[in-house]
């Protein structure tokens, strides 16, 4: 704890001169005059600017930072960069999240935070389509169409005109609303109005489509943006435990009941984490399914049965009735929106008969109130659908009675036969609608005689006192306006009543009633984010399904939104509970947001069937006289752009083009869809490969080691460096798969990850240094010869030794930083305790404590050494060799051992040369593998001192049997053993300054692709519950001890050849201890 | 009320007090004075000194219930024991702002559940966090449970703590960490 704190704080120092370097590289950038490098510097500092957020500064460092920044930029960029920051900052402070009294959010969590973000984001798709239509429909209309009462369809009928202002004429949106810019009916059917000559109609019908593009896009574009967010979906790791506890959270939320309930559902996840899932899948059909299923699907037919039933009755009330009472006008939406709000609350009912998992029932739920908004919507618009095509038969008589009547009134004298022609010319245009029976009745009637005239104006008259202006696209919108006013009036009344007088009646009623009324039955209102946003989804899909036939749906849907808000916010802060059952917010962003789409695209049908299938309204809108409303369109494309373009365009359209785009769509699709499964595919492969890289990179190592064990040692004494070589080749054949660690960061990052390797890299780096006889080079290279030497002597000992050594090494850490002086001593007593004899021992020991200081500093000063790669590679492979074939080892050691005189004597003449590192480096594996094996087995600290003692046996055992060879060694492989604890304890201390020392945050995230290399092999000891595997690493562990032991023979064999100077040697050491703490070249002239 | 104005206009507001400032900093520092009205001026033209303790940060309401309110602050103080500065206290919701990147929430994160600050989430650090979210609900066991548990999901390196890398690796994997990780004054 105490060197990781100490190490933190140093790194954190070291950071911090560093990034006080980069700002005075700032500042002398800056001065520079050279164009190119001032063009370079903006940019950086634009960089910094945009990235200052990102960075994990204090506020005090960014602002100045951030002040330098903008002060270079102004200075060399001239004016243009402030004007677009003050563009900015106004778009700031008019941007749409400020507008919002969002606080409620602060209140219940990001639960209910989700339903108002929901609710803004569709509060500004509003707009937009307000926009659009506002500005390319509405206002065009009303400033260069024709003005009120100027045409037919802009004048009040005379017979209504009397009752056009009265208070429920203008509530069920007739009289004066219904001839105004609200709806279809009222727009003119000039094709170009205005002295600009804007062409409405096309305008019209090319923002009708627009709507529903943009909002496709809108919500496609969401909607990847959201998955691209949530990284979740793109991998099939899971954290569960790990995102229970950082991710449970909900940092917004700020009132003690959502506070508290909120930690129980966190300690209940927690609790019963399998549970809930087992109880899903064990009984997914309870016993009382059919028959709430039957309910539901009861409930929705009789639903989508009334909704039929009111229209139709409605229609024939108007057809009967000729005044209608101001239920009656109202029903259809008074109805539909009843259902809307009684129907879920029925369905919860229902869903607490059926025993579902709480999350399982939240779904069905929601998939039942949406099917149930879609009914109605569906089933209104095709009762209202019904109604048109009803209601265009009558139009069609009626409009030929009535040119017929005008031809009749018009001239006295008109021959029959011209009234014929007339007629008949009329049918023609009216062909598809007009039956061939009218067409009959209307030529007997005109061949026959003024009676059946009569017969004539009597129809025309009933039809006139019903529908004397029949715009059937006026009567829709009329009716989804309508839809929408009722459902705002109930949304509110729901709002008031359930929530508020609800709330108030709990809270000052519960004391003179007989039970609890706060936590019994009334109780206060729950929010239910759930069936808010699906409400808002159903009030969505009714704007898109009515937008073509009112421009200023929208608009009026703006303004619902705002009081939705306001009153929602305010619901909520006063007089509601959180939900219980919180829908996950961020999972269920897309669920919305794909709920939305398949509202659009259900909307969008019925809006695309009309125009396709019906005809427009003869006498009012701006495709008045036309086909088909898309005809403009053509129309426009024959009349008003060149003869090319509209040939162009009959090509293009014709099946000749069609077809095969058709065609080509569909390749394209398969083709993508094809792409994205080999993507997956692959996408599957690497992660397997990542998985197995290990296993690979290990059966390479040990191609690789085999190899090296059959070459000659002459040869590897002679020349190293080309053994060397082979070993880079083959090191990098298996980097080559794995394309993570291609980068150089990566590189350095490992070594210095791992600390064991951070021998060899100083070692490598001494050897590329030698020829160069720096300083630098020189003092490293002892330091690293030094190693092996002293290492391998620490072996496991009693469990006594043991703990003692740990004792000591728990205050070494440190005294390595505040005063080594001060920790000499007890290294001293401690290892004069264990063994009082063995010198050699001791002057290790402290040669360590005087090393591991300088050791630090090597990864820095060896940052750039290109070979460390390579080398720590190297350092890999006998581990492997280890894990994998322990007896493999045992034969390999002798060799080492072998090798071991003549490297020594070579370095008594150069004291700092390492030509033997083949050797050399091989020791220090074993010793890394040692390491290595002692973390795997301390990641579990309490199996520690299990491990420990399991290690213990096999140890002696091995000293019993390599004592007959070296049966002079017994005593000290005995004492070694006792410290082995002591080595990698200060090991590990070693390493850990390579971890802090890399402060910087990129090279911590380079680090995080590296470490999926090391989960393979840590996933033995991480199932650490079983036995079996536990024992197999332990083996591992005996079998490096093993080796580990031998070594330390052969060493301690050729260091009593010349220890002659056994006490002599202990005493310099002490001296070098204490003098050269940070240089210890001289230590290992002592040691040698 | 967290975007890059906020820097701006309160780097403004060291450098000229006079000059317009934009609306979300006034907010910020009205707050801010909100807290501690004897000690926070209106006037910085000295630029002095002001912290207010954490005793009365952790009392506003957007913390008050946070468990982890007295970590959060004492991570974006600048001395380490919960005395926050008019910066301090800018940057502390400028990171936990909703428009703020993955990326820094995940480093303010990391430092808050390191509860002795020696750069790893150790199995102590996630003990305390556990109880701290569950307010002691759960047994000993079951948070040595959880800790192991959490512990060998997260943990690549295998040193039986969690560095920032495993915790980012496993939190940019969390579907709601965005969402969850946000305060909005």
């Amino acid at each position: 704890m105490w060197t990781d704190r100490a190490l933190f704080l140093l790194c954190r120092c070291v950071s911090s001169c560093s990034s006080s370097d980069d700002e005075d590289k700032q500042d002398e950038r800056v001065d520079s005059n050279d164009p190119e490098e001032m063009f370079q510097n903006i940019q950086y500092q634009k960089e910094i600017i945009a990235n200052i957020r990102t960075r994990p500064w204090p506020m005090r460092r960014k602002l100045k930072v951030l002040k330098q920044a903008r002060e270079i930029v102004l200075r060399y960029e001239g004016r243009l960069t402030r004007t677009r920051g003050y563009q900015t900052a106004g778009a700031d402070v008019f941007s749409l999240s400020q507008m919002f009294p969002l606080s409620c959010r602060g209140h219940f969590g990001s639960g209910v935070a989700s339903y108002f973000i929901f609710l803004r984001w569709l509060f500004g798709i509003n707009i937009v389509l307000t926009i659009m239509t506002g500005a390319f429909i509405v206002l065009p209309e009303l400033l260069a169409g024709a003005p009120f009462g100027t045409t037919r369809s802009k004048t009040i009928p005379k017979e209504h005109l009397a009752s056009a202002q009265d208070l429920d004429t203008i509530w069920s949106l007739g009289g004066y609303l219904q001839y105004s810019v609200l709806f279809y009916g009222y727009y003119g059917r000039l094709r170009k109005i205005g002295s600009a000559g804007y062409r409405l109609p096309l305008a019209y019908f090319l923002v009708g489509m627009a709507v529903f593009a943009y909002s496709f896009i809108i919500l496609l574009r969401k909607m990847a943006k959201n998955s691209r967010l949530s990284l979740a979906s793109a991998s099939d790791e899971n954290f569960t435990f790990c995102w229970r506890v950082f991710c449970a959270w909900d940092y917004l939320i700020g009132n003690p009941e959502a506070a508290e309930s909120k930690g129980a559902a966190i300690v209940n996840n927690i609790r019963v984490r399998d549970t809930h899932t087992a109880h899903s899948l064990d009984c997914p059909y309870p016993v009382t399914l059919p028959y709430t299923n039957i309910l539901v699907l009861l409930s929705l037919a009789g639903s989508i049965y009334i909704i039929y039933f009111v229209v139709d009755r409605s229609q024939k009330l108007e057809q009967e009735k000729p005044e209608l009472t101001l239920w009656e006008k109202n029903e259809v939406s008074v109805v539909v929106s009843l259902i809307t709000m009684i129907a879920p609350s029925a369905f919860e009912l229902v869903a607490q008969l059926e025993m579902y998992h709480p999350r399982t029932s939240l779904r069905f739920q929601l998939a039942r109130v949406l099917v149930l908004y879609l009914g109605n919507l569906y089933s209104l618009i095709i009762a209202l659908l019904d109604k048109v095509n009803s209601m265009s038969s009558a139009v069609s008589n009626w409009s030929d009675s009535s040119s017929f009547l005008a031809t009749i009134s018009q001239p006295e004298v008109d021959s029959f036969s011209t009234l014929v022609s007339d007629i008949s010319v009329s049918e023609h245009h009216n062909s598809t609608i007009a039956t061939i029976a009218t067409v009959l009745d209307v030529r007997n009637s005109s061949v026959s005689s003024s009676g059946s005239i009569f017969n004539q104006t009597a129809l025309f008259e009933k039809n006139t006192r019903s529908q004397q202006d029949p715009c059937w696209e006026t009567y829709v919108g009329q009716e989804m306006l309508k839809l929408s006013i009722i459902d705002m009036i109930f949304t509110v009344a729901s709002i008031l009543l359930i929530d508020f007088i609800r709330g108030l009646v709990v809270r000052y009623l519960s004391d003179c009633c007989c039970w609890d009324l706060e936590s019994k039955f009334p109780e206060y209102g729950e929010f239910k984010i759930a069936e808010n946003v699906l409400h808002l989804i159903y009030n969505q899909g009714m704007i898109w399904m009515g937008a073509f036939f009112s421009p200023c749906l929208p608009a009026f849907n703006v303004l619902k939104l705002i009081g939705l808000m306001y009153l929602r916010s305010w619901a909520v802060l006063t007089c509601n509970v959180p939900h219980q059952q919180v829908f996950r917010a961020s999972r269920s962003n897309n669920f919305y947001l794909a709920m939305l789409l398949f509202m659009l695209f259900l909307c969008m049908l019925p809006t695309i069937f009309a125009i396709v299938r019906y005809r427009p309204s003869q006498h009012c809108g701006p495709f008045s006289g036309q086909e088909k409303i898309y005809d403009i369109i053509s129309e426009t494309v024959a009349s008003d752009f060149p003869l090319w373009f509209s040939k162009v365009m009959s090509y293009v359209t014709s099946p000749v083009v069609v077809l095969p785009a058709l065609l080509l769509l569909f390749m394209l699709i398969y083709y993508l869809q094809a792409i994205a499964r080999s993507l997956k595919f692959t996408n599957n492969q690497l992660r397997m490969q990542l998985q197995t890289e290990r296993t690979e990179d290990k059966k390479k190592v040990f191609q690789m080691a085999a190899a090296r064990l059959q070459a000659p040692e002459a040869a590897v004494d002679k020349k190293p460096d080309e053994q060397e070589s082979d070993i880079t080749s083959q090191e990098a054949s298996i980097h080559t798969p794995s394309p993570r660690r291609n980068g150089s960061v990566t590189n350095f990052n490992s070594p210095v990850r791992r600390g064991n390797s951070i021998r060899t890299i100083t070692q490598s780096a001494s050897r590329a240094d030698l020829n160069r006889g720096r300083g630098a080079g020189s003092v490293r290279s002892p330091t690293v010869t030094i190693l092996p030497k002293h290492r391998p002597e620490h072996v496991p000992n009693s469990g006594t030794c043991r703990s003692k050594s740990y004792h000591h090494m728990a205050y070494s850490p440190p005294a390595r930083y505040s005063d080594k002086i001060h920790s000499d001593p007890l290294y001293r007593k401690t290892i004069r305790s264990i063994h009082p004899v063995e010198a050699a021992g001791i002057i290790t020991a402290q040669s360590y404590g005087g090393r591991r200081g300088p050791t630090t500093r090597y990864v820095i000063v060896n940052e750039h050494d290109p070979r460390k790669k390579l080398l720590r590679s190297a350092t890999r492979i006998p581990r492997h060799y280890l894990m994998e074939e322990p007896a493999e080892i045992l034969e390999l050691y002798p060799r080492n051992f072998k090798r071991y005189p003549p490297r020594t004597a070579h370095r008594q003449p150069h004291p700092h040369r390492p030509q033997p590192s083949q050797p050399h480096l091989s020791e220090e594996e074993e010793e890394e593998d040692k390491g290595k094996g002692r973390r795997r087995m301390s990641l579990g600290k309490t199996h520690r001192p299990r491990s420990l003692s399991d290690l213990h046996q096999p140890a002696h055992f091995y000293i019993g049997d390599r004592g007959e060879s070296h049966a002079s060694m017994a005593k000290d492989s005995h004492t070694a053993q006792g410290r082995y604890s002591l080595l990698v304890r200060s090991r590990r201390h070693i390493h850990s300054p390579g971890r802090h020392c890399q402060s910087p945050a990129r090279t911590r995230h380079m680090e995080a692709y590296v470490k999926p290399k090391t989960r393979p092999k840590l996933e033995t000891p991480l199932t650490e519950s079983d036995s079996a595997s536990l024992a197999s690493s332990s083996d591992q562990q005996n079998s490096s001890t093993d080796q580990y032991i031998q070594v330390i023979h052969n060493k301690e064999h050729y260091l009593k050849s010349d220890a002659r100077q056994g006490k002599l040697a202990k005493k310099k050491s002490k001296t070098s201890f204490d003098l050269n703490v940070t240089e210890s070249n001289d230590l290992v002239c002592s040691n040698v | 009320v967290c975007r890059e104005t906020t820097v701006e206009s309160s780097m403004k507001r060291d450098n000229k007090p006079n000059c317009p400032v934009l609306v979300p900093s006034v907010i910020l520092h009205s707050r801010y004075r909100e807290l501690a009205p004897h000690l926070v001026p209106l006037d910085y033209t000295n630029n002095p000194d002001i912290r207010v303790p954490l005793a009365l940060i952790v009392a506003m309401p957007e913390l008050k219930e946070n468990p982890f309110r007295d970590r959060i602050v004492e991570t974006f103080s600048e001395d380490g024991h919960g005395n926050l500065s008019f910066n301090d206290f800018v940057d502390m919701f400028s990171a936990l702002c909703e428009t703020s990147p993955r990326e820094l929430k995940t480093i303010y994160a990391f430092k808050i559940y390191d509860f002795n600050r020696d750069s790893f989430i150790c199995k102590e650090d996630l003990r305390k966090t556990l109880n701290k979210l569950t307010k002691g609900d759960l047994t000993p066991e079951e948070v040595t449970l959880v800790c192991d548990k959490s512990i060998e999901e997260a943990d690549l390196d295998g040193d039986s703590k969690l560095s920032f890398s495993d915790f980012e690796n496993m939190i940019s994997k969390a579907p709601d960490f965005l969402s969850n990780f946000h305060v909005r004054i």
